[in-house]
């Protein structure tokens, strides 16, 4: 979440917000979470696990469509909303 | 009950007075006194109480710098919606110059109470610490960008 965080900080296009997945469940179950950290990128894409920063970047980008992606990796994944 | 130890606010405010710079801003929307009524979904709010508590702990711990603002959104929703919160409880970080982007949804503890205090840290600084390669990937971004992180307190 201080990568997501640090994003914010860094551009005034990206909002990060931390949700305590036990205390929305709702939400979890919306997302599809299954593991944390898990990553929603506009409500739409998203991503699981604890990534470098390069990647973790790049992650983000390739979501939010400003990227292609690079087709490999076990992170992608339709959010489910 | 007090949910902090004296021990952690003797810490914290050891901690901010190395490591806080400028002003920070932090909004709290909650819905208070509903942590004990049983009410229907989404109206209740179980952590709001202890939420509070730590939002108070932050700004108590650096009063010089830190300062917070309760809003309920019982009685304003309209601020609530017009702020993009909508769930409680949820603590906004932001500047003096700038609005706030970095929100916690939820009682911030465990895992989530470092990363609290780190953007409490980092935007008091404004520094962000991120690579010139992840800017230059940033600085592509034409269309704003919301990043959900799901975490739990352990």
């Amino acid at each position: 979440m201080s990568l997501a965080n640090r994003m914010a900080l860094a551009s005034p296009r990206v909002r990060a917000v931390c949700v305590e997945a036990n205390e929305f469940p709702q939400l979890s179950t919306q997302f599809r979470v299954r593991g944390v950290p898990h990553m929603v990128v506009n409500r739409s894409a998203s991503f699981v696990g604890a990534l470098p920063e390069g990647q973790f970047v790049s992650a983000v980008l390739e979501r939010a469509g400003v990227i292609e992606e690079d087709g490999g990796g076990d992170t992608g994944g339709d959010a489910g909303a | 009950m007090s949910l902090i130890p004296d021990t952690v606010r003797r810490e914290l405010e050891a901690r901010f007075r190395d490591r806080l710079a400028g002003p920070v801003h932090l909004s709290l929307y909650t819905r208070p006194g509903s942590a004990r009524l049983i009410l229907p979904a989404g109206l209740g709010c179980a952590t709001c109480d202890e939420t509070r508590q730590m939002a108070e702990l932050i700004q108590q711990s650096a009063p010089e710098n830190v300062t917070l603002e309760v809003v309920d959104v019982s009685r304003d929703p309209a601020r609530a919606e017009a702020d993009g919160v909508d769930e409680v409880p949820t603590i906004r970080i932001g500047s003096a110059s700038d609005a706030a982007r970095i929100a916690f949804q939820g009682l911030p503890v465990g895992t989530e109470f470092p990363a609290l205090i780190d953007a409490v840290e980092r935007t008091s600084r404004g520094e962000h610490g991120l690579s010139q390669e992840s800017l230059a990937g940033l600085a592509r971004l034409k269309e704003p960008a919301e990043v959900l992180v799901f975490a739990t307190p352990t």
